[in-house]
């Protein structure tokens, strides 16, 4: 978790400054961007952490960064917005449009950084999520069609009789395939089989 | 207003005329028979028809004057009331001709425009015909507003010897135009509040920015305090910030402080070019540090607009500012404030601000108006936001340009007043 930035993007520099003295004490990373824009052009996706950033900002809005960001498609890491006083309906305009939370200004420290290890411990999740979900798709990239075949119908539940009556194949075949599928998948039962093929359902 | 305005007018127009035009002569006559009645005793038959025909003439004028139902008066030059009908009498409150024909006219006349009326008759006995308002306290101690539509009277070798006044009372109306003016002052302080609620939650935003950063410092600095892993010296950078930020809040508060000042606006019938003229001086101080100078143009006749005049000082005060702000900043070569007063029409008086400054970039011209919008390290956002809607308070509207070949010119509207005059006398000058 160590290596977890908290990005903060802030028009007003001063602000910006006081949030990273302050993030810096629970020994987190803490880059600063000046506006929205800065922030796109010098973005790196691959690092995990969470943004922290003022709902209103002249130029850039960090409603549009938000939905600059979503519009890319692929993952983004969890945005903390910080609304003033009055602003709260933006903010729950920018929750329902997917921001992991907000904080209101004047706020107290410790809400704000129990709000940001929260992010960045679902930051890590989705993560990793992410990782397993690549790698799954990896193992299924490698399957022959016909193993791929093979391995729908057996987690439908038919016997290697019946899967070798479906497509024509002798049951030694069907074994055959179903053994380099095990293999090829890392399972070791049936169930390992049914759970990793669920998990590779997109969404 | 207008309608009845303009047939009380025509009336006393048509009466005026006919009077001068064609009795006149004879009431002159019927004046001088005073004096001749004395004489004329031991005339001749010939001199007993004439005077017969004379004091026929006097019937007939005194029949249409006495039922006349507007007060219709005659004056000496020095203001002695030398006839005055029935309705003229219920009017100054009296009750017999005695209590003032043959007293001042003044004895009628508040004493605060006592001035105000000598100056209109002195006009009439230059052969103007004039139309006068005035405050009036009748014999019986009532106040009421007057208003008099007045035209000399000449002799039969054209030198004017009275002033015929037609009077009406206005009080009603001018109590009318009173409470109009006051809805109107209420209209302006409902706008400013709230404006000052819109800038109530911009100034809200912009203290809050200090004191976050403020507290975040502080906050930041008791943790590692409390952690015990901070050196004193390490703790210097976020003080010094802290205390940035406070003159920072301060500052912003200094501001507010300055635009909003608890004051009613105090409409009154202002010479426009007076106001630009202590506007330019007030800002001179700013434009000599800056090697800026300022130029007048200001349209002749001293213009006259209901309003604040500090407000609007205020106003031009700023865009003068801004202007020289502009300039300094862009080190203009050529700095140049040029300030000018237009009529053009008769309702309307134009302020115009110009620059030889950079002028303004046309994606942010409508942007300069928005409170807290600012291109200055030390700029709050204020000036002009707040000379807008002063303007918009007086019922004009301040705009911004900028020119293709550079400089900036904002310009407003402000009502002008004195119309009515000008256009009554234009269109019904009285004939005699
Ligand atoms: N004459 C001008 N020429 C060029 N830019 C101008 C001119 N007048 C105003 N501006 C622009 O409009 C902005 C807003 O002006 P405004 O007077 O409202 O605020 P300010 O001057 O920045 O701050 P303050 O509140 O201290 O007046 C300025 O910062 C400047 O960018
Ligand atoms: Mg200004």
């Amino acid at each position: 978790m160590s290596d977890a930035t908290v990005f903060i993007i802030d028009d007003d520099q001063a602000v910006a400054r006081s949030l990273r003295w302050l993030i810096e004490t629970v020994r987190l990373k803490v880059e600063t961007f000046a506006s929205a824009q800065a922030f796109l052009d010098h973005y790196d996706a691959s690092k995990p952490g969470c943004l922290v950033l003022d709902v209103r900002m002249p130029g850039m809005s960090g409603l549009e960064l938000q939905e600059r960001l979503a519009a890319r498609g692929g993952y983004h890491p969890p945005i903390i917005f910080i609304t003033g006083h009055g602003d709260v309906q933006m903010a729950v305009r920018a929750v329902q449009a997917g921001a992991f939370d907000f904080v209101e200004k004047p706020f107290n420290d410790q809400d704000l950084l129990d709000r940001i290890q929260r992010a960045i411990a679902h930051d890590a999740g989705q993560r990793d999520k992410e990782e397993l979900r690549s790698q799954l798709k990896a193992l299924f990239a490698s399957l022959t069609p016909r193993e791929r075949e093979v391995l729908d119908l057996v987690v439908a539940g038919m016997s290697n009789k019946a899967i070798a009556n479906t497509l024509g194949l002798s049951a030694k075949t069907v074994e055959v395939h179903r053994a380099k599928v095990m293999e090829k998948l890392h399972a070791r039962s049936l169930s390992d089989l049914v759970k990793l093929a669920m998990q590779n359902q997109p969404g | 207003m207008a309608v009845g305005n303009e047939s009380l007018l025509l009336a006393a127009v048509v009466l005026g005329w006919v009077l001068t035009s064609t009795l006149i002569g004879a009431l002159v006559m019927a004046l001088r028979l005073r004096e001749a009645r004395q004489r004329e005793r031991d005339k001749d038959e010939a001199h007993a028809v004439v005077l017969e025909r004379l004091r026929d003439n006097e019937c007939r004028l005194r029949a249409i004057i006495e039922s006349e139902p507007e007060c219709v008066k005659l004056q000496a030059a020095d203001g002695t009331v030398l006839e005055i009908n029935p309705a003229g009498l219920a009017l100054v409150g009296a009750e017999r001709d005695e209590d003032i024909v043959g007293k001042k006219i003044y004895t009628v006349v508040a004493p605060e425009y006592r001035d105000h009326y000598r100056e209109n008759m002195r006009r009439v006995f230059a052969g103007e015909a004039v139309v006068y308002e005035f405050k009036s306290i009748t014999l019986k101690g009532h106040t009421t507003w007057m208003e008099t539509h007045a035209v000399p009277l000449r002799d039969a070798r054209g030198a004017i010897y009275a002033l015929l006044g037609i009077t009406r009372d206005i009080t009603e109306r001018k109590w009318g135009e009173e409470q109009a003016r006051r809805h109107q002052t209420e209209l302006a302080r409902v706008a400013r509040l709230s404006t000052m609620g819109e800038m109530a939650t911009g100034i809200a935003h912009e203290l809050n920015q200090p004191l976050a950063a403020i507290a975040n410092f502080a906050r930041g600095s008791l943790r590692r305090l409390r952690g015990g892993n901070v050196a004193p010296a390490d703790l210097l950078q976020p003080l010094e910030e802290i205390c940035a930020q406070a003159e920072r809040a301060g500052e912003v508060m200094r501001h507010v402080r300055d635009f909003v000042r608890k004051r009613d606006t105090r409409m009154t019938a202002v010479d426009i070019n007076r106001v630009v003229q202590s506007a330019a001086r007030l800002t001179e101080l700013e434009c000599r540090q800056h090697h800026a100078k300022i130029m007048l143009d200001l349209v002749s006749g001293q213009p006259r607009v209901w309003a604040d005049s500090i407000m609007i000082e205020q106003v031009i005060c700023n865009l003068i500012r801004n202007s020289v702000e502009a300039m300094a900043e862009a080190r203009s070569p050529v700095r140049l404030v040029a300030l000018s007063t237009s009529r053009p029409d008769d309702d309307t008086v134009e302020i115009v601000v110009g620059d030889t400054g950079p002028g303004i970039d046309g994606a942010l011209i409508d942007r300069v108006f928005d409170q807290f919008f600012t291109t200055k390290p030390e700029g709050v956002g204020m000036g002009l936001s707040i000379s807008r809607s002063i303007v918009e308070s007086h019922g004009g509207g301040l705009r911004a340009e900028s020119a293709a070949g550079g400089g900036a010119t904002f310009r407003f509207t402000l009502r002008a007043i004195g119309r009515t005059l000008l256009t009554n006398e234009r269109r019904y000058s009285f004939h005699h």
